[in-house]
């Protein structure tokens, strides 16, 4: 592979070579600021509070917003007018940053374990005692079993802090966000693969006149800047089409709304690129110019035809053709979403990205008004001052955790080979973890196995704002301040009108919670690592800003947020020079061929549910973030706890009826912890039921959270590993329902087709 | 007159709620209450295929508002200012009333009573009795007229994400809420038993208008059985609980 990994880490936000670095040009800052609003209390609501600017951390899009500060406590938070994305809008979880803030549940004090892990029994201790107790045990571990024996779970803004800090100590284990392994993992590399940049949803939907959605559910996904886009795209006359097994709030708008059967996505954008290649609706020009493998595309993709899809994925013929053409006939500005989750089944779901990737560059819709996009790139400097190096004389173990995963390093350790390693003591012992800004008992599949892993540990700390499940496992429990209440790092937006801004704090740290930089500093500190110099946050962030002219108080003098102008679309007349190993975008995988992996997508079966059971799906609700804010009072209140979707037909055999409340049992006999009211509904497929993710807590401490709704998380445990880079499945797990203590079959109403085999459950 | 209203884009709408969470930020609003709120809808058949929609709601600050007939209290001469043209108007006004300026339905909260009988009237449910106050009072939407009086927009229309929210003044022939009710067919949700001029529009797909006026449009006359007490009452109630806090 001529890409190099550590190349691709450096290089994944940015497409290199064909953008010019950004430098602000002088003028650039004369635009007026924002006049300071006067303090002046009295005022009703929200009116007269002293604006600070900031960053929303309510969920990771990161709008940029104002925290509204009276008497010195933030009253209300609003989008930062400046932002190109949101302006002065905010959803409704940012909003409810405020109940964050002043959650009476948060964690107050470092704490130590004082009852049995996973009970959440703890005692105060000083911040010394806390550190000094973790740096111990780091340095302890690392002696005894080596480096990698300390692995990292991290997610959010903070993640970066405490990355260099399990970097520093050696560990190969130190980059494991669960963002990519349960997440955004296979449509990252596809794209990548593609395109040599990690997509980010990068779509321009708002000058696009089609947009075609593979499971995306915007609006009860309310990333606030895409959904602006997709809606604006509408208003301006496009049309929608929407393949989901749900009738989604995105398929209530739709032109043509696909109910695919799960798992079958992949067959259907087969058959669209052979229709498209056969029928010569795709833009020569542009693939002759600017891809490469088009022939081979072309030999691969011949099998799978239109007909076959259609059986394949339970869909009319009419209305698979009617899209495709659809597409084709307002090419190349259509908007092809990569989508963002996309450890679905474990197997194939790299291909379905591709497949993605590969239909968009058929139409040319590349870096044109309406299709993706690339980022524009801005040179932040290099502040060195967080930056630690791994130790020169550590070596990497014999078996690395990624050997199985020829593309995992580009993430780090698959998650699911941190807790195999940690229960079974192979390739090598995992004897330490560290867990910040993620609740990895409500994200990694199979909790149970992560529970065993917990327990086997000599040694965990968790880096928490509230005592989440995965925090009462913690020996020594740390409370982080949250985002209204600290600086992080420069956050450089590469969308249409890039822009920079910084989160910094709005109101002082409630009670002994520290800043994430303040605490990686601390242990930086203690561990003997040489890194983390600079005095405070305020000086890491003016030297980020400083090569591209900017000081945190210039930034603040313009709003706290500066817009540049972005370079979003290629001229038709030049060839795009994008980051793969041809400096093509490649239809034929290079890098997947060379690791004997398919470089042009296949159509791969998934295993289709067993007679009797239906699929669990989930997916987002638009006032909660994963499983992080149901605790808190606002959202609480308004989405308390999630309903089962079901479909109308099946429920009707089940002898079940809107509203009911039942007990979601999977085939390995986990049952839900409550009982779960049932959304009957004409809007789902008859195989598949739907749960919205994150809800039913298992932590006491959460008083709003606890026993509150239906996990689906603790109904995933069986999943299967991605095989380009160990990512674990999350919708291949099948359930039935209990009504009234009586196990009910979900009656099949749709055949599978014989090239679909099914899954079998093991008698025991 | 002019007369407040609002017109609610339901093809922009994505059901985010991040309109009720804007209104209770900057009220303070406090839980389980809404001034206003979010109910989604679906999916459901309907004539013109599924529909998976939502009911984004608030007071309607009604042309005949049934709250304000059901108001117990005594009405007393207020004086109400135009702040474009100067112009006062006199006007007897109960604790709630119908601002003869703008025309919103708004509480003297220092005369609410807190006896509930408008909120019981109210076909919408748009109005709750605030409990957590030592002396409940009744709350509702006000179309932010705070922000209003100061140039601002209301909170709910400021935060909305996709700009489904349209405010203005609809006797105004120029303005955007006008043309959408009076061009664009925008609706407000009545039924036949249940007409008393509501000011909140919605605008929609056919099947998602059809699916919320099936939901939401209100058919009980609930004013109708509403028996407010008599002020007499309601001072004694007052007294004897004053007696029971001493």
């Amino acid at each position: 592979m001529k890409l190099s990994r550590r190349h691709f880490l450096e290089n994944a936000g940015i497409a290199a070579a064909a953008l010019a670095a950004w430098k602000i040009p002088k003028g650039v800052l004369a635009s007026p600021a924002p006049a300071a609003s006067k303090v002046a209390t009295g005022l009703p609501g929200s009116m007269g509070a002293k604006d600070v600017p900031s960053v929303c951390e309510m969920c990771f899009w990161r709008c940029p917003i104002i925290g509204k500060v009276k008497n010195g406590r933030i009253v209300k938070i609003e989008g930062n007018p400046k932002s190109p994305t949101n302006g002065h809008r905010v959803c409704a979880r940012g909003n409810s940053g405020i109940q964050l803030i002043y959650d009476p549940d948060r964690l107050k004090y470092p704490m130590k374990r004082v009852g049995e892990r996973g009970e959440g029994k703890w005692a105060r201790i000083s911040w010394k005692e806390a550190l000094d107790e973790i740096a111990y045990n780091m340095e302890k571990t690392r002696k005894k079993y080596g480096p990698s024996s300390l692995a990292l779970f991290d997610h959010g803004a903070s993640a970066g802090f405490y990355r260099q800090i399990f970097k520093g100590m050696g560990t190969e284990n130190y980059t494991n966000e669960p963002a990519f392994f349960q997440c955004m993992g296979a449509v990252s590399l596809a794209y990548v693969m593609t395109y040599g940049y990690k997509i980010a949803e990068r779509v321009d939907m708002s000058h696009s006149k089609v947009m075609l959605f593979f499971g995306t559910h915007l609006g009860e996904n309310a990333h606030l800047g895409q959904v602006r886009e997709y809606i604006a795209g509408l208003q301006n006359g496009a049309k929608l089409i929407v393949a989901d097994p749900r009738f989604s709030a995105p398929s209530n708008k739709a032109d043509i709304w696909l109910p695919i059967r799960p798992g079958t996505d992949t067959a259907l954008l087969l058959a669209w690129i052979n229709y498209v290649i056969q029928n010569d609706l795709y833009d020569k020009e542009f693939i002759q110019r600017n891809c490469k493998g088009f022939n081979e595309l072309k030999e691969g993709v011949k099998g799978y035809s239109m007909e076959w899809a259609a059986r394949i994925c339970d869909l009319k013929l009419h209305d698979i053709k009617k899209a495709i053409d659809m597409l084709a006939a307002s090419r190349p500005h259509i908007a092809i979403h990569s989508g963002r989750h996309s450890a679905w089944y474990g197997r194939g779901d790299v291909q379905r990205h591709r497949c993605l990737a590969i239909l968009t560059a058929l139409f040319g819709a590349v870096a044109v008004p309406g299709g993706i996009y690339f980022p524009t790139s801005i040179d932040l400097g290099e502040s060195d001052c967080v930056e630690c190096d791994a130790p020169e004389d550590v070596e990497e173990p014999d078996t690395s955790l990624k050997d199985n995963y020829p593309f995992a390093s580009y993430f780090g350790s698959p998650t699911a080979e941190i807790i195999k390693a940690t229960r079974t003591g192979k390739p090598y012992p995992i004897k330490l973890w560290g867990i910040g800004g993620v609740n990895i008992l409500h994200t990694i599949p199979n909790p149970y196995e992560t529970m065993d892993a917990l327990r086997k540990l000599d040694f965990v700390f968790s880096i928490e704002i509230l005592p989440t499940e995965s925090a009462t496992w913690a020996d020594i429990v740390l409370p982080e301040a949250n985002y209204l209440e600290r600086y992080d790092k420069v956050y450089v937006n590469h969308d249409l009108t890039p822009y920079v801004t910084v989160r910094q704090p709005v109101v002082k740290p409630l009670f002994e919670a520290k800043s994430p930089f303040w605490i990686a500093k601390e242990m930086a500190k203690r561990l003997k690592l040489d890194c983390f110099h600079c005095k405070n946050e305020e000086e890491y962030l003016d030297e980020e800003l400083e090569d591209i002219d900017l000081s945190l108080a210039k930034l603040n003098k313009e709003g706290g947020l500066v817009r540049l102008k972005g370079h979003p679309y290629r001229d038709p007349n030049k060839p795009i020079k994008v980051n793969t190993d041809s400096g093509k975008i490649e239809l034929f995988s290079g890098s997947f061929d060379d690791e004997d992996m398919d470089p042009i997508p296949k159509f791969e079966p998934i295993l289709a549910p067993p007679k009797g059971y239906a699929r669990l799906v989930y997916g987002r609700v638009p006032t909660h973030t994963f499983s992080r804010t149901m605790n808190n009072l606002w959202l609480h209140n308004e989405c308390p706890e999630p309903m089962l979707w079901l479909n109308e037909e099946v429920a009707k055999k089940m002898g079940i009826k809107y509203g009911d409340r039942v007990v979601i049992v999977n085939q390995d006999a986990y049952r839900s912890a409550n009982l779960v009211k049932v959304k009957v509904t004409p809007g789902i497929r008859p195989d598949t039921v739907y749960l919205p993710h994150g809800f039913g807590s298992r932590s006491p401490l959460l008083t709003k959270a606890y026993k509150q709704g239906v996990s689906d998380q603790f109904l995933i445990t069986r999943y299967v590993q991605d095989p380009f880079f160990g990512g674990s499945s999350h919708r291949t797990d099948f359930v039935k329902l209990i009504k009234d203590g009586k196990t009910l079959d979900i009656p099949e109403l749709r055949p599978v087709p014989p090239e679909i085999p099914r899954f079998e459950i093991k008698k025991v | 007159m002019s007369q407040y209203a609002m017109v609610i884009d339901l093809n922009r709408c994505v059901g985010c709620h991040a309109c009720a969470l804007a209104c209770r930020a900057e009220w303070n609003v406090p839980v389980p209450y809404h001034r206003n709120w979010v109910e989604d809808l679906g999916p459901e058949e309907t004539s013109e295929g599924l529909s998976y929609t939502f009911f984004p709601a608030m007071c309607n600050h009604c042309d005949h508002p049934v709250c304000v007939e059901v108001c117990p209290t005594e009405p007393i001469e207020k004086e109400f200012r135009d702040p474009k043209t100067g112009k006062t108007i006199k006007m007897a006004a109960k604790a709630t009333y119908k601002n003869p300026i703008n025309g919103l339905v708004l509480i003297d909260k220092d005369r609410c009573l807190g006896c509930g009988a408008c909120v019981d009237a109210c076909p919408y449910g748009a109005r709750y009795l605030d409990d957590t106050l030592d002396e409940p009072k009744a709350d509702k939407c006000t179309f932010c007229i705070e922000r209003l009086e100061r140039g601002e927009v209301p909170a709910c229309v400021k935060t909305c994400p996709v700009d489904a929210r349209i405010f203005g003044d609809i006797t105004d022939k120029d303005s955007e809420v006008h043309k959408l009710v009076h061009k664009k067919g925008a609706k407000s949700l009545t039924s036949k038993e249940v007409d008393i001029g509501p000011n909140v529009y919605y605008l929609g797909k056919k099947k998602d208008i059809e699916l919320l006026f099936r939901k939401c449009a209100p058919h009980k006359r609930t004013w109708e059985s509403v028996k407010a007490p008599s002020r007499r009452d309601v001072l004694v109630a007052a007294v004897k609980k004053i007696r029971d806090k001493v």
